[in-house]
């Protein structure tokens, strides 16, 4: 299937009824969420994850999808409102989104933002349609050894380049990979580490793992970030259209931008946060307005806004092509599918064409709902910003309670969320970030997989790693990011002990 | 209670403790984890080179595991850093609404159950008023017996044991 045809098939299975239904859903529940502040798109699609589990795989799928961009973009609402950024990635648009909002240019600001979306998603939705099945033809003749490699560069990627410490990155990965262990080896039948308890005899739910360390985790954290109440906004946000001055301003940006994010959103391990920066940082270089960044330049919001989108829907490139996600919030998307009976890989584009080219069209559907949403409705996401905190944390977490509950009907979920939340908090008051341990958890059981088969084909030869080609550079590559990674890390201390005595 | 619950958070706000302690804290957390996955895995059986057993994966990631902590408990007692502040108090109401959810929901039904694990989560809230709390439970609660048993036909219970 050449790609104009792919796209058009794709048209077809995302204009269906329930498609639109469930991408409207996805994208209205996602800006729902990641407008509150502290609360990201994790978060957001761990509390969804339970609902799709009766819809359709590409429902599913498409329906993730919407939570996941809508929730990048509710994320911008609060940061160019209240300079709080509602997921880490939107943090580069409170440098001028809010000093825009603060001059009285917020309506201008949340309509540049959701443009530059649009136009950051949709490069980024041509960029996945034109080198997906590429790559997905390439890795046709990956066998075990080269799966194993790639698997192995994904997680050191998504660990090492992760914020935080590389060390403490791969330390969470590692957990993440035996955490996966638990449960009956499909190999052999054994039971691993379920300590008698029947309901771990099918290993742990990925939706408790990720309910309990980002949905419980999160609110325990947001619970006193939001404890001054209700966020007032005195902000003039009815004044909503650019000039056309402003509009031609931001054109450049918003296609340097979506290069930039679509470039970064494909490599395991970067993710929006990266392209955000990255791209915020080459704009600053480039542009002519570059004396107003930081003080309200419309080029700050668009470039980073369109980064951030892009860099989304890229993402979904190696996630669906290799089986391997480069950020937390795909191993979530990697898990759904496998619940639906769908292995990820270069075989989805043949066996699963529909739900492929589906979700690449749901993209432009689902970017202009956030388009249309979000303009007559930012009054809504204002006066939903303005609601105590304190009404809304204890209803998220009996949201929370009825979807880990609604999965078996069975309180020892329940049980388990509760000790993956204290986990998840912990780990945040230790410095550890829970996203790499997500990200080893769901590639765990296809990691092992892959390393036993590879060692029974080479006869436990265990140079085969290196010997084959593909294999070989791969796992150079992934050597030589981790090398990288922990000397930039050293650096980076080193400069700052020295500011410090400076100082 | 209130002027309680105030306080704690103010006594809350100054205690804080270098990283460095925390930070070996969870480096000796994972040594523990890593040692149980490599005696784990040991006693499944490793299996050989060619055919790996039950326990090799959990083996070798426990070992690498064990390496990482170490490193992780060196590099933290080195950090010089205040530790993050705990909010012990969400903490614990978090978790206890949690708990009241997962004793409750088979034993009272769904409508019972949500009204007390609201409450339960807002209870160290200063703000809100005991009626207060109640109130925003019995809404919430409403709210989840229209949403769940009467929109989405999920087979809850509302009340049970009445």
């Amino acid at each position: 299937m050449d790609i104009l045809t792919g796209f058009g098939h794709g048209l077809m299975v995302a204009m269906q009824p329930e498609n639109l239904l469930y991408c409207f859903i996805g994208v209205f529940l996602g800006t729902f969420i990641g407008v509150l502040p502290g609360i990201g798109s994790m978060a957001a699609i761990s509390m969804i994850l339970p609902l799709t589990f009766y819809l359709e795989p590409t429902s599913a799928l498409v329906m993730i999808a919407g939570v996941y961009y809508g929730a990048e973009y509710g994320g911008s609402i609060a940061s160019i409102l209240m300079n709080i950024p509602g997921t880490p990635s939107s943090s580069i648009t409170c440098i001028d989104g809010y000093p825009m909002a603060r001059e009285g240019r917020a309506g201008i600001a949340l309509f540049t933002s959701a443009i530059a979306s649009f136009g950051g998603g949709m490069i980024g939705m041509v960029v996945m349609a034109v080198l997906a099945p590429g790559l997905a033809a390439l890795a046709l003749n990956f066998g075990p050894t080269e799966y194993f490699a790639v698997i192995l560069l994904g997680l050191v990627a998504a660990s090492a380049v992760s914020n935080g410490s590389p060390i403490k990155g791969i330390a969470m990965v590692v957990a993440g990979l035996m955490l996966g262990t638990i449960g009956v080896d499909i190999t052999t039948g054994a039971e691993r580490f379920t300590m008698g308890v029947p309901e771990l005899r099918d290993g742990v739910s990925l939706v408790i793992v990720a309910m309990g360390l980002f949905g419980v985790g999160e609110l325990i954290v947001s619970i006193r970030a939001n404890a001054s109440g209700a966020h007032q906004t005195d902000i003039d946000y009815k004044k909503f259209y650019p000039s056309r001055a402003e509009c031609k301003a931001i054109f450049g940006p918003i296609l340097r931008g979506g290069a930039i994010g679509s470039f970064f959103g494909a490599l395991p391990g970067t993710g929006q946060t990266v392209a955000s920066a990255v791209a915020y940082a080459v704009e600053k270089k480039v542009s002519r307005n570059r004396d107003m960044f930081g003080k309200g330049a419309i080029e700050g919001v668009a470039v980073p806004e369109s980064a951030n989108n892009s860099a989304t829907q890229t993402a979904f490139i190696p996630t669906l092509t290799l089986g391997v996600p480069g950020s937390a919030s795909m191993a979530l998307v990697i898990g759904a599918l496998m619940i639906h009976g769908i292995v990820p890989g270069p075989r989805l584009l043949v066996d699963h064409a529909d739900l492929f080219w589906g979700l690449v069209a749901s993209f432009l559907i689902g970017n202009l709902l956030l388009l249309v949403l979000n303009i007559p409705l930012i009054g809504l996401w204002v006066r939903l910003l303005q609601i105590p905190y304190r009404y809304m944390y204890p209803t998220i977490i009996v949201l929370i309670c009825m979807g880990i509950y609604s999965l078996n009907n069975n309180v020892f979920d329940i049980w388990l969320t509760l000790i993956f939340g204290y986990a998840g908090y912990l780990m945040r008051l230790f410095r550890f970030e829970p996203a790499p341990l997500l990200i080893g958890f769901v590639l765990g059981p296809m990691m092992e997989e892959q390393l036993r088969r590879a060692m029974l084909l080479s006869r436990g030869d265990a140079t085969v790693f290196l010997t084959r080609p593909i294999s070989g550079t791969l796992i150079i590559v992934t050597i030589l990011l981790l090398v990288y990674s922990i000397v930039s890390a050293l650096r980076a201390k080193a400069r700052s002990r020295a500011a410090l005595r400076v100082s | 209670m209130k002027d309680f619950l105030l306080r704690l958070r103010r006594s809350d706000d100054t205690a804080r403790l270098p990283h460095a302690w925390l930070g070996a804290l969870g480096g000796i957390a994972l040594l523990a984890l890593s040692l149980i996955f490599v005696i784990g895995g040991l006693r499944l059986g490793v299996g050989s080179p060619r055919r790996l057993g039950t326990g090799a994966f959990p083996v070798l990631t426990g070992f690498a595991l064990g390496a990482l902590s170490v490193a992780v408990i060196a590099m933290d007692l080195r950090d010089t850093s205040d530790a993050e502040r705990p909010d012990w108090i969400s903490f614990a109401a978090i978790g206890a609404a949690l708990a009241v959810f997962a004793v409750t929901v088979e034993r009272v039904g769904l409508v019972p159950s949500v009204l007390l694990t609201v409450f339960t989560a807002s209870l160290p809230d200063p703000s809100l008023r005991l009626t207060g709390k109640l109130l925003l439970g019995l809404v919430v609660a409403l709210g989840c017996w229209g949403l769940f048993i009467g929109i989405l036909d999920l087979p809850f219970r509302a009340f049970k044991g009445f």
